[in-house]
This record gives structure tokens, sequence and C-alpha cells, in this order.
């Protein structure tokens, strides 16, 4: 027998080796792949959404007689609701997050910081809930007592902050347990004395107001979120040199980190408007769904969101109301994607 | 800007700008605070024993019951139905009531076909003659017997079964089967995705489409994913399948109706975004060395994925799940378009071959507030139904998020030993 035949011990090591090489080449290959299909899914969510909605209505190019009405009001009810809680949400988000970044300290910030993720954690059908059951009785008697509640609120804080400002600087950080009973003292006396009960007439107890009130506190955490990591860059960026020049820290922020964070707040109330107009549970529960031609906060309205969650289950495939129905969807989608990507936009330019 | 010291004006207005901050940031305590004290309470108390009170009108009426609602100058006072379950509800005008006592010899009855009546006894009813079910004297309850009777309506209600609806114990189950379908879903796709973004996409125009594509997949409104499960998933892919394999069963639908499974893969599509961010910054957060070592010593990128990161992200693909799910439990709007029901006839998971059973139709806890609260025919025992689930869900959402918290305060103090 030949030679050649028997195994070469250096050749089969060698073609182990090789073996090993192709292998494990070959499994890298194979994981690349999957990652690769797993972000190819990703791509191809986002492109699946206006591309079904397309393929459904370019057949029917032409909007139908007589529909167009109806969703411009849909549009306009929806902006109301939206305009109204960004109304509501930003200055309070603003205020917070000013707190947590330029004001409070070590454990009091993270300790805010999770109490901004309790109020982001509730989902929106419980505010819905809550604003249908709870505060809606109250406030359709109760407007011109709100207003007022806000103004004395207001005036409290600004008087006790010219009075007891200079003992407690101090104590700024935790400043918000401070002023926190104070509030709740005015609610109580003011909400207790009830003084103006039906001074502002309103004629349903689901209206604009009490939307917006619920949106903006489900878009509060949000804005909060935003603004805060915005301010944290300038503030990082500034307040040494501030403070060195001899700004106190109020200064610092009113005259660099604030201005220099301006598109950062437009970024934020962009945001917020985008979730707000998205949303849904709130506006089908506490909204009235009447579609009505009024940007009175005084009046109910219907957004787009509602009139699919309402309409859509009992819409036939591919009949006019469907149609209707999926250029609705075309609208929220392209709203809220473009409130998105120009917030997006703004953000990327101040962080480069 | 000044040097020096500021001027008093300036630390004037200084003071009140951080008080002004400072009130919002209380505001937001007061509204997280408010709201969860509002859902402890309107979901707890109705299953709170209430006094039996017997009302003295002016007209000498006497009228025994409980009061359900307080409503402006007005009482409701729920009294002994008489025909069927909920027609006992009666207004009394404030102005008309002479007085209130509290009977000790006041007996709530349950009657076997859910009707409740009120009557002043001496000694217990006798059970079965009127087809009693159940009678307790309401007053005369020590505080352990209302804690024992709190508890008893608690979990009759939770295990549903007493003429009062399907209780929450479907709802809670259709919600968990279906986040963990949708997990097993979402997971492998949003950590294959975070993969790619980290190890191979680069900053280069891949990974820059692939992280506007997150970005924007994050701010698509919840109703606009239901829209899509249901022209794509329900009637494009499901109407497919019965189209192709449950021909002998058209017209009724099998897939090519809202189910488990459209809904899974929908919240599937929500929680996508939440998933690839977590478990990326999980892998951005494993120093760099860990990995330059790992390549030097002539591993390959997958294996160093498989045999190091990986396994060092580990509590960051928990927070993912944990979060998702956290998103997807308080995902209502798209679920009513994809088969979410008030009243499922059988669950989703049970021990029939083959135990899931994904293209029925389900329960969730978030329907179950927004239906209880709009939809029930009677909104005095439908109300507090929706607190009380309402009050489960943001339980369950609130827990999810602590536990996130956790362990991702644990990965932190890892990484922590490895950068020293």
């Amino acid at each position: 027998m030949s030679a050649d035949l028997r195994p070469n011990p250096a050749l089969a090591v060698a073609r182990l080796a090789q073996e090993r090489h192709a292998v494990r080449r070959r499994r890298e290959r194979f994981g690349r792949l999957l990652a690769a299909t797993g972000a190819a899914i990703v791509v191809l969510s986002i492109l699946v959404i206006p591309a079904f909605l397309l393929f459904e209505l370019l057949p029917h190019a032409r909007m139908p007689e007589g529909v167009g009405g109806r969703f411009l009001l849909l549009l306009a009810g929806t902006l109301k609701a939206g305009l109204i809680a960004v109304l509501v949400a930003f200055p309070i988000g603003l205020g917070a997050a000013i707190h947590i970044v330029c004001f409070a300290t070590g454990r009091w910030r993270a300790g805010f910081r999770a109490v901004l993720d309790v109020l982001a954690a509730i989902p929106t059908v419980v505010l819905g809930l809550i604003a249908l059951t709870w505060l809606a009785p109250w406030l359709r008697s109760h407007v011109a007592t709100l207003l007022v509640l806000a103004a004395v609120a207001l005036a409290a804080v600004l008087v006790v902050s010219v009075v007891f400002g200079r003992p407690l600087r101090a104590r700024r950080s935790w400043l918000p347990l401070i002023v926190l009973p104070m509030l709740v003292l005015v609610a109580g006396v003011i909400v207790g004395l009830d003084p103006l009960v039906d001074a502002i007439a309103v004629d349903t107890p689901w209206n604009g107001l009490l939307v917006g009130l619920a949106l903006g506190v489900a878009a509060i955490p949000l804005v909060c979120a935003v603004i805060g990591e915005v301010l944290q860059a300038a503030w990082d960026r500034h307040v040494d040199a501030a403070i060195a020049l001899g700004a106190s820290r109020w200064q610092a922020l009113r005259s660099l980190v604030l201005p220099a964070s301006a598109p950062g707040l437009v970024a934020a109330a962009l945001l917020a408007f985008g979730r707000c107009t998205g949303e849904t549970m709130v506006l089908l529960m506490a909204s009235g769904n009447t579609p009505i031609a009024s940007l009175d906060p005084r009046d109910g309205l219907r957004s787009l969101s509602a009139e699919l969650a309402l309409s859509l289950p009992g819409a036939e495939r591919g009949s006019l109301a469907w149609q209707v129905l999926l250029f609705a969807t075309l609208a929220l989608f392209l709203l809220s994607f473009a409130c998105n990507f120009a917030a997006g936009r703004i953000r990327g330019r101040l962080s480069s | 800007m000044r040097p020096g010291r500021p001027l008093p004006s300036a630390e004037l207005r200084g003071d009140v700008g951080v008080w002004l901050s400072a009130a919002c940031l209380a505001l937001c305590i007061a509204l997280a605070a408010g709201i969860v004290v509002v859902l402890v309470r309107a979901g707890l108390g109705p299953f709170w024993p209430q006094p039996v009170v017997e009302l003295v009108l002016r007209d000498q009426q006497r009228l025994l019951g409980e009061i359900a609602l307080e409503e402006g100058d007005a009482w409701i006072l729920r009294t002994s139905e008489t025909a069927r379950p909920s027609d006992g509800y009666v207004r009394v005008r404030r102005a008309e009531v002479l007085q209130v006592d509290r009977p000790a010899d006041a007996w709530v009855l349950l009657h076997a076909d859910g009707r409740r009546s009120y009557r002043r006894a001496a000694q217990a009813p006798e059970p079965g003659a009127t087809n009693i079910v159940a009678a307790d004297p309401r007053n005369a309850l020590s505080f352990g017997e209302k804690v024992a009777s709190f508890g008893r309506n608690l979990r009759a209600y939770a295990a549903g079964g007493t003429g009062e609806g399907p209780g929450m114990l479907p709802a809670l189950a259709g919600t968990l089967v279906l986040v963990l379908l949708m997990s097993v879903i979402v997971m492998p796709i949003g950590i294959a995705a975070a993969i790619h973004l980290h190890a191979y996409a680069g900053p280069g125009r891949i990974g820059r489409l692939v992280r506007g594509a997150v970005g924007s997949l994050a701010g698509v409104p919840s109703i606009v994913y239901g829209v899509l499960g249901l022209g794509l998933f329900v009637h494009g892919i499901g109407g497919s399948i019965d189209r192709w394999f449950y021909a002998d069963r058209l017209p009724v639908p099998t897939f090519g109706a809202g189910g488990l499974l459209w809904a899974a893969l929908t919240l599937a599509l929500l929680t996508l975004p939440v998933v690839v961010v977590t478990v990326e910054e999980g892998l951005a957060r494993i120093p760099v060395a860990q990995r330059l070592g790992s390549l030097a010593l002539g591993a390959t990128q997958g294996e160093t994925l498989r045999a190091l990161l990986l396994p060092l992200a580990r509590p960051a693909l928990l927070t993912a799940w944990i979060l998702a799910i956290a998103r997807a439990v308080g995902a209502v709007a798209p679920l009513m378009l994809v088969g979410v029901v008030k009243l499922a006839p059988s669950l989703p998971l049970d021990t029939e071959f083959p135990y899931l059973h994904p293209s029925r139709q389900f329960m969730h806890l978030g329907f179950a507030v927004y239906d209880n609260a709009l939809a029930s025919p009677d909104a005095l025992v439908g109300v507090p139904h929706a607190y009380a689930s309402a009050l489960l869900l943001v339980g369950l959402v609130l827990t999810l998020n602590a536990a996130a918290g956790l362990v991702r305060k644990r990965l932190r103090d890892r990484y922590r030993a490895f950068e020293s």
C-alpha cells in the first residue's frame, strides 16, 4: 500500500484549523445577517405604515364629495386639544425641569425624577377615567373657580417667595416640599369657599378644557424629560464660567442657559404637541366626541384618533367610510411624523 | 453680566424664579400623588361595607338603603331591588330629608338572581325561603368583620361570577398572555436590531437610517399601529391565511378577525423602539476596553457579542423587556381595533390542545377600564369597577417600572466595578 494514504497529522491539523476558520467565518456571517435582519425589520416597519396607507388610498385618489368638511372638523378638534394640552403642560414641565436640573441636588433630584417617572407611567386610559368621572362633573360648574385657584396660587407663591425667599435660600433643593402644602392649602381654601360657581357658562362637561387638562398631565413628564436633557447639557457647559464671573445660579440660567437651550424648548413643545394629537384614550373618553367647529375651549370636540377608534371597527374594508378613515390615519401619521421630525432636526442642530 | 455680588433686585428676581420653578415641581408631585390617592380610594372604597341608612323624608316616608352617590344637593340612594338588579336607585333631594338614621338591625340581603334588598329585622332572615344567598347585619358589623367583608367583596369581584360581570381575572389573564406573546415577538427583533446598531452599523448612512427609523417608530401614535394591525395583519395576512387554510370555514373568519396574535404583533411594533433603544444603551454602557480586549485575543465580532457583551448586558435586556411590557400594558387604543372584547367566551390560554389559541379574542385590563367607565349599563356599579381595574393596571405598570429601575441600578453598579 502506498504511504500517501496514511493520515498526515500536520495536514489534519491544518485542515481542522481551516475548517474551524470556515465554520467561524460562516457563523460570523450568519450572526451578521441575523443582526441585519433585525435592523431591516425596524426600517421596514416604519416604511410599511405610509406604504400601506397609500396603497389602500391611491386607487381612489379623488376624495368623495362632502367628506372633506367632516375631516376638517376632526383635524380642528385634534389641533385644538393638542394646543390646549401644550399650553397646560409646557410651563409646568419647564418649571419642573428647571428646578430639577438647576436647583435640586443629589438625592432630592433623584427623588423628583422618580415622581415624574410615576406620572409618566400612568396609562392614558386611567387619566381619561379620572377626567371623565372625577374632574368633569366638578369642572362643569367650576371653571371660574379653577382660574381663580390658578391665579391665587401663583400670587401666593410670588408673595411667599418675596417675603421668605431670603431666609430659605439654603433650602433650595427641597423647596417643592415647602411649596406643596402651601398649594394644597390654597386649593383647599379656594375649592371650599367656591367663590364663583357657574360664573363661566359651560354647556357640556366634556369640553376642550377638560381634555386639555388631562392631556396636559399626560404630556408634562415628556416636556420635563426633553427640556431637562437640553438644560442639563447647557448648564454643564456654562454654569462654571457664569458663577466664576459672580453670577447667581438664577442669573446663569436666565442670561446663558435658557437662551442657549431655547431651540430645545421649541423641540419639547413640538414633541408634546405631536404626542398629544396622536393620543387616543383621553380624547376618546373626555372630549364628548361631537365634531364641532369651534376653537372655544368650553366646547367639546372630536379628534381624528377618537374617530378611528370609534368608527373603524364598524367600517367595511374598501368601503367609502374605510377610505375616509384611512385618510384620517394618514393625516394623523403625517402630523406626528412632522412634529417628531422637526423636533429631531432642532435637537440635532443643538447638539452638533 | 455684572461682576461681583448680585444686586438685591437681581437676588429678589432669583428668589421668585426659584420659587416658581419649585411650585411647578410641587404641582407635579401633587398630581402624581393625587392620581394615586384617587385611584386607591375610588378603586378600593366601593368594596368597603357602606353603612345602611334610613332616610326619613318630609312626607314621613322612610327609605332604607345605601348612599351610592352624592350629587350636588341630592343623594342617589340604592334601595331594595324588586324586579332585577340595579333597578332600586332613588334620587332624594337633601332638602326633603328630615332625619338620617343608621338602624343597627338593618340587614343587607343578596338574592339568588343577583338582586340586593334591605330590611330591618331582629333576627337573620330564613335562608332558602326567599332565595336569599347571603345576609349581613351591615350596621352591626365590628371593624374586624368589616375588614373580612371587604376582603370577601374584593375577592368575589376579582374572581367574578357574582352577577357583577366577569371580574378582573379574565382581563388580567388576557393582558398577561398578550404581553408575553408580544415579548416573544419583539425581543429577538429588537435585540438583533440593537446589536446591528451597536456592532455593525457604525455612524455611516445605514446606521443613521436605522436610528432614524427607531426614532420615527417611537413617535407614531398608537392608534395608527392599530389601523395598521387591522388593515395589514387582520384583513391582509389573516384574510389570506383564512383563504388558504381555513377555506372550509369561510365566511366565518378564523384569523381574518381581530385576535390575540394580531394584537401581539401590533403591540410588538409599538414596543420595538423601546427595546432597541434600551438594549443599545446597555451595550454602549459596557466599557470599550472589554470589547477591544476580546477582539485582540482573536475573537470575531459575533463571538465577542455572544460570549462577552450579551452576557454583560443581560440586565439591560431584562430592563428592555420590562419597559416594553410596561408600555404595552398601558396601550389600549390599538387593541380596540385588533380584537379586544368586553367579554370573551373563553380564555386565550387553556388546558385544551394547542393550549394557546392565537386567533381567539381576548379581554384586557385597560379596555375593561374604558368599557366599564363608558359602556356599563349601570354607571353606579360600572365606574367603581373601572377604578378597580385602573388600580390594578397602574399597580402593574408601576411595579414593572420600579423593577426596571432596580435592574438598571444593578447594571450601573456592575460597570462601576469595571471602570475602577
